[in-house]
């Protein structure tokens, strides 16, 4: 069984800093495996190793994405190859760009049984990349993904809906986000480090891959911090909790809100 | 000449902030929708020009008619738009594919302007907020909002649809109780201040005398298990925007306040006098949550 | 003497800083297969903002170090000041001659680190990052313990030497017993913050041009009577500023360390130089002060340690060298371990070379000389009473009120009997100090 992991190597917007018009500056940010990604994996390493199939690793990004250090971090997660599209004409490509890579080097590496990817990126967090991607392969696609079993053309898939959790029959390739919780993931211990430097790896350039031309143009016109409300910061002395209860009440009576 | 805006939904008629939001761009309103024919009515009902109904799915869950949606939209010109849920996100995806449509969420204000859209939406998890002009096709993922009412009467056409190969085996309920934040107009939220998962009772007491919902930071829920993930407010959590919202031995990470941005009013406990959550709040109170709450329960009895 | 058993790797470092960074690289540099594990995602994500960087031994590693490596300025300018509660006395030193050869620069450890890590990478050094090593593996030897690798985990590596470069508080150091926990007057706490400031701000405020640099080492109130000092150095589009105090004097003066800090940051004479700027970066982190009598063995059978982990750091008063310290350190670690494994005896003796390689460098040389300055900088007079007493010396001369002008020897006595200072203090200081500097 050939199960594809997409993940991403990306900075965590916590670590950029926001000028006052809005310009993010990523400078300070160090780049990692997206948060949620390590929980994909997870799941794709024990159904390989249930079903003796073969977990393999796909990011899409600018080259930096193919550095000794993102390969490193990656391939110690449970891949056993990986196949990563550096190219800098990828450089602030937004989610359909990056799914109709993704979706050509799915078609590239060939017979992909499954492809499953963490719930939200990092950075972007729109939670969409697996959808559209599923949408260029003509893939289902099922998000919120708690286990997977089963074999090739027949899987088997947990996931959680609003009010419970519902087992789902796949029967052919498909697309699955998984939950942000699905599985605790495995940290790399030293072999796992040790042993990723040797694992192969496939560099690709979007130009040998089959993409369609992009659609639409944004332009950016402007950018600004987060629009927040002004907030009082009004401290209530603690001191005596019974006081300050009561203050707060009254305040939040005269504010309308209570 | 305006383009037309679809909007798409997969089997939940809460979408009246699409519906709102696609009148105000002009052009033909139409729904593609997915789901039961009392679905399919509502939205018919609720503001749009037109509804393709794709019909009951059955066995099958929504996104085995992704496809069959991306189909029924066709070559759609102007904008896409579904709700911030899973199976709405699957639908949009499928017709973002189809029309290499770019994909923009979070959006604040959405306007057309000419042949174009102008979207003015946070990024990076909230951290900025940019407009842009959009040349082309665009699909946009919105708050959905609340079920519209019944404000009108569109014709209903109902089309063949092919689904993919998914079904339903089984269905189970959740041991947690569900729940609606964004419907709270008061929320208490817990974070990891609070030490075992026993001590709930003492928040549920503060939430039942001021009348509110429980909600949670994520550690909360999807760590520890402590509270439904519903109930997790963040940035891939629930976005609310209730009157008042108590942040209670939470730390203020960016990745939770965003989700109560909207808050009128904002009430920050905690034992940490350097907390960034006191940068976000109208009232701070540095001090032990295990005091402060009961005492304010006590209060507002 | 070989131990026999197979090796992952001929040498295990443990910890990317400089000094691990560097050891790295010269012994990869000698065909050494080496493993660098760093517990930190990437290098330098576990040190403090920076310093000055005194580089003749770093341009010795990389010969193009001042035109590849990411450094900040090139200092030109130090300035040496008493600070007083509302005076200042200081010389300001200038010297074309510090600008070429450069012999200091500044440095941001965030910039500094990831870079030394790649030069490594390309000499064929394997990175290892985010992981924590538990502890060294020892088995017994004919001579007692012998270190053979380290565990992290689950996980093990041996090697034929492992070389402990893990930090000022290293738990390797400690856990084989060749450190004990230092004695708090060892020991200081550097709390430091970054200041971000258009370039064009730093040159005039400092009286800088292109990429000179500017280094301020302050002594006095701005400690607020406790041990240690205050520093300031230019980088290029920022500020480094901060206070550095000794432990034991921190808690007999019943200080907080934050509280010095902004004091410092708010004296009147430094202020100016920070205002508009933007706090980027803030933190603490131990500092070794003891000079000499912090170091003890450095070496036994499989293991060497260098930089702060073997408290090699310097205060001379007037210098703080610490980054220098460890690329000596390191460089006279890879001589002795290559010696040692080109002999194939990596045992305490096999390694003695490194020690004698250290103390015969430039650097070592240093710390013997200055193997009295942590006792000279104890003296508590240093930091606040000659300060007063040269304020109110330079006070009488300067102040041209409406009394008549006293000759400046009688203005100096008068200051000497309101001083707690003695003529007999004056003395045995001025000794101590030549001595020791």
């Amino acid at each position: 069984m050939k199960i594809v992991v997409a993940y991403k190597w990306a900075p965590n917007p916590q670590d950029a800093s926001v000028g006052v018009d809005g310009i993010v500056d990523w400078s300070r940010a160090k780049s990692g495996i997206s948060e949620y990604d390590p929980v994909a994996i997870e799941l794709a390493r024990r159904l390989a190793d249930a079903t003796g199939g073969e977990v393999i690793g796909l990011t899409a990004g600018p080259t930096r994405v193919d550095a000794s250090l993102a390969r490193k971090a990656a391939l110690s997660r449970g891949f056993d190859r990986a196949v990563i599209v550096a190219d800098d004409a990828l450089e602030g490509a937004g989610t359909t760009e990056l799914a109709a890579v993704l979706a050509a080097a799915v078609r590239h590496i060939g017979e992909v049984d499954l492809v499953i990817t963490g719930d939200s990126s990092v950075d972007v967090g729109a939670r969409m990349v697996p959808a559209v991607l599923a949408g260029q392969l003509g893939w289902p696609a099922v998000a919120e993904v708690t286990a997977v079993s089963g074999q090739a053309g027949l899987l088997r898939v947990e996931r959680d809906i609003a009010g419970g959790t519902q087992i789902l029959e796949i029967s052919g390739p498909a697309v699955l986000a998984a939950s942000t919780n699905a599985a605790v993931p495995r940290i790399p211990g030293m072999r796992d480090i040790l042993a990723a430097g040797k694992k192969p790896v496939e560099t690709l350039e979007v130009a040998s891959l089959d993409v369609p031309a992009r659609g639409t143009t944004v332009t950016v016109t402007d950018t600004s911090g987060p629009d927040l409300k002004a907030r009082k910061h009004q401290m209530i002395d603690t001191s005596d909790p019974a006081a300050a209860a009561a203050e707060l009440v009254i305040a939040l009576r005269g504010a309308g809100v209570l | 000449m305006t383009a037309n805006t679809w909007i798409v939904v997969a089997g939940d008629p809460a979408i009246g902030n699409l519906i709102e939001t696609a009148r105000a761009l002009g052009g033909q309103v139409t729904a593609a929708v997915v789901g039961p024919r009392a679905v399919a009515d509502t939205i018919a009902a609720g503001g749009v020009d037109q509804v393709v109904w794709l019909g009951d799915p059955g066995q099958a869950p929504v996104e085995a008619y992704a496809l069959a949606v991306a189909d029924a939209v066709g070559a759609a010109e102007g904008a896409v738009l579904g709700a911030s849920r899973p199976g709405d996100r699957v639908l949009l995806g499928a017709v973002a594919a189809r029309l290499q449509a770019a994909v923009l969420t979070d959006a604040s204000s959405v306007s057309a302007d000419g042949d174009g859209l102008v979207v003015t939406h946070t990024i990076y998890g909230g951290i900025a907020e940019e407009t842009v002009r959009v040349a082309g096709q665009v699909a946009l993922v919105l708050d959905g909002g609340p079920v519209p009412a019944a404000s009108g009467a569109a014709p209903v056409t109902e089309v063949a649809a092919v689904p993919l190969g998914i079904t339903v085996v089984e269905t189970n309920a959740s041991a947690f109780e569900q729940v609606d934040l964004g419907a709270a107009a008061r929320v208490v939220g817990i974070g990891r201040g609070l030490r075992t998962q026993g001590d709930l009772a003492m928040i549920e007491a503060l939430a039942g005398a001021s009348k509110a919902e429980v909600g949670c930071s994520r550690p909360v829920a999807e760590g520890l298990n402590w509270l439904g993930k519903d109930r997790y407010i963040g940035v891939s959590g629930q976005h609310i925007a209730p009157e008042l919202y108590f942040a209670i031995g939470i730390s203020g990470q960016l990745q939770h306040m965003v989700g109560v941005r909207g808050a009128k009013t904002i009430v920050a406990i905690n034992s940490d006098p350097n907390a960034l959550v006191f940068k976000d709040a109208d009232f701070g109170l540095v001090g032990d949550l295990y005091q402060i709450v009961p005492a304010l329960t006590e209060a507002l009895k | 003497m070989s131990d026999g058993s197979e090796v992952d790797f001929d040498v295990i470092v443990v910890g990317a800083g400089i000094a691990g960074c560097v050891t790295a690289f010269q012994l990869a540099q000698q065909g050494r297969s080496v493993v660098l594990i760093e517990r930190g995602e990437a290098p330098g994500s576990k040190n403090l903002s920076g310093g000055v960087l005194y580089c003749r031994g770093m341009e010795k590693v990389f010969p193009d170090f001042l035109d590849e490596a990411p450094v900040e300025r090139r200092v030109t300018r130090n300035y040496i000041n008493f600070l007083n509660a509302e005076s200042s006395v200081g010389i300001d030193y200038k010297d074309a001659r510090l600008a070429g050869p450069v012999n200091a620069v500044t440095v941001l450890r965030a910039k500094l680190d990831p870079w030394l890590a790649e030069k490594c990478e390309e000499a064929g050094v394997f990175i290892m990052p985010s992981v924590r090593v538990d502890h060294v593996i020892t088995q017994d030897g004919g001579t007692g313990k012998r270190v053979v690798g380290v565990q992290a985990g689950e996980d093990q590596l041996r090697a034929h030497v492992v070389v402990a470069a893990d930090g000022v508080n290293s738990f390797i150091a400690q856990e084989v017993g060749l450190r004990t926990k230092p004695p708090l007057n060892h020991l200081a706490t550097g709390v430091k913050c970054v200041v971000n400031l258009p370039r064009e701000t730093i040159e005039s405020r400092f009286n800088l041009t292109g990429d000179e640099g500017a280094a301020f080492a302050v002594v006095g109130d701005c400690t607020q009577g406790v041990g240690g000092g205050g520093f300031m150095y230019t980088n290029t589009d920022s500020i480094s500023v901060g206070v550095v105090l000794r432990l034991d004097d921190l808690t007999a003066k019943e200080k907080v360390a934050t509280e010095v800090f902004n004091h410092f940051l708010s004296h009147p004479f430094i202020a100016p130089y920070l205002g508009g700027g933007e706090v980027a970066e803030y933190g603490c982190h131990l500092v070794a002060e003891g000079g000499m009598a912090m170091v003890g063995e450095i070496a036994m059978d499989g293991l060497v340690v260098v930089g702060d982990a073997a408290g090699l750091t310097l205060n001379t008063g007037l210098t703080v060298r610490g980054m220098d310290l460890a690329v000596a350190s390191a460089v006279a670690a890879a001589t002795g371990i290559g010696s040692a494994l080109d002999q194939m005896d990596t045992s305490k003796v096999g390694l003695a070379g490194y020690r004698e390689a250290f103390f015969a460098s430039p650097a070592g040389q240093d710390m013997l000389t200055y193997a009295k300055a942590p006792g000279f900088l104890e003296i508590e007079r240093m930091y606040q009473d000659y300060g007063e007493l040269f304020g109110n010396v330079l006070y009488g001369a300067f102040n041209l009120d409406d009394k008549p002008r006293e000759h400046l020897v009688k203005v100096a006595l008068k200051a000497f009997k309101k001083s707690p200072v003695k003529i007999r203090h004056l003395i045995s200081d001025g000794l101590a100090g030549v001595r020791a500097l």
